[in-house]
């Protein structure tokens, strides 16, 4: 049988804090710090967001073309990863709305996390924007002597 | 595209570029900034009429010219020690770093790095790395645009057409 680890989050984050794989370092715009973690609702790279060390953490990805597939952590599971995640997937025809509302009930509502229902939802609303078809930014037109030059 | 988050007025309060003392009239002296050290130099000594050096705000400098105009070069000295107070050049800590458009710049390789900036689409803004080539250029463009990040040079390379 395969026991509970001894480490505690606030241990494994004073561990991996400095470094990680999901941890991206920019010297541009100041020095930006970003996270690839897909149970980092943000991308920001803090203990809050940091799905990977919270044994509680949300994670919100497009799902194929269209639709969000949404995922929780169970608690005390990570020693056996296939049962570790509850996820639900959200498909395209079902209205945003309602969409933002079963997420909200799962993450706030219930107190999985309340602290991440608002970032949950943004997220969800970012990925259901992404998946939409942007209209082409509109023909640059020409002016001045360049214009003058065409029409002659 | 996504226009940034709403921030106090850019100030820069020194727009010009910074340049050596005497880079201009020596072909051995770079441009790039270095303190004047020399014993005698005016600039080291911030009389009236000379360059600003980039370590001191204008308005100290005008107060130290009136300071030291009444005493001699000793006394200057010490003040440059002491340096009381200084503001300096540097950007209000809010809009540091920021494009006049508002954002960032965030340095990408690929589509997978934009996908960082999903949540971020109005603080920050991609900037594809210059080693990139022209075909993954159109795909991080591409990927950019479904997610509503702002690209700093979406054109560079992919129109070549003259």
């Amino acid at each position: 049988m395969s026991q509970p680890t001894n480490v505690s989050d606030d241990l494994l984050w004073q561990v991996v804090r400095s470094n990680n794989a999901y941890l991206i370092k920019r010297k541009t715009g100041g020095g930006a710090y970003f996270s690839r973690d897909p149970f980092n609702l943000l991308n920001k790279h803090s203990r809050t967001h940091a799905g990977f060390v919270n044994s509680k953490a949300v994670s919100v990805q497009p799902s194929g073309e269209k639709g969000v597939s949404f995922s929780t952590k169970k608690e005390g599971k990570s020693n056996t990863p296939a049962k570790s995640l509850n996820t639900h997937k959200f498909k395209s025809g079902r209205s945003n709305q309602k969409v933002y509302k079963a997420i909200s009930d799962n993450v706030g509502q219930k107190s999985y996390r309340s602290d991440l229902n608002l970032y949950a939802i943004q997220r969800a609303s970012a990925v259901l924007d992404s998946q939409r078809a942007k209209a082409d930014a509109p023909e640059k037109k020409t002016r001045g002597a360049k214009a003058r030059k065409t029409q002659a | 595209m996504v226009s940034a988050k709403k921030h106090v007025a850019i100030v820069k309060k020194h727009p010009k570029k910074w340049h050596r003392h005497q880079s201009d009239t020596f072909m051995c002296v770079p441009s790039a900034w270095r303190k004047p050290k020399g014993i005698d130099n005016r600039v080291r000594r911030r009389f009236k009429g000379q360059m600003v050096m980039p370590s001191v705000c204008r308005v100290q400098v005008e107060r130290a010219n009136e300071w030291v105009q009444g005493r001699r070069a000793t006394l200057c000295t010490i003040w440059e020690e002491a340096e009381p107070n200084l503001i300096g050049f540097g950007s209000n800590k809010k809009t540091r770093h920021m494009m006049p458009s508002g954002h960032k710049a965030f340095l990408v390789n690929n589509p997978r790095d934009v996908e960082l900036l999903l949540m971020h689409n109005r603080t920050y803004a991609a900037e594809i790395a210059h080693a990139v080539s022209s075909r993954k250029r159109v795909d991080i463009v591409a990927k950019a645009k479904a997610l509503g990040v702002k690209v700093t040079n979406p054109r560079a390379r992919v129109t070549t057409k003259a």
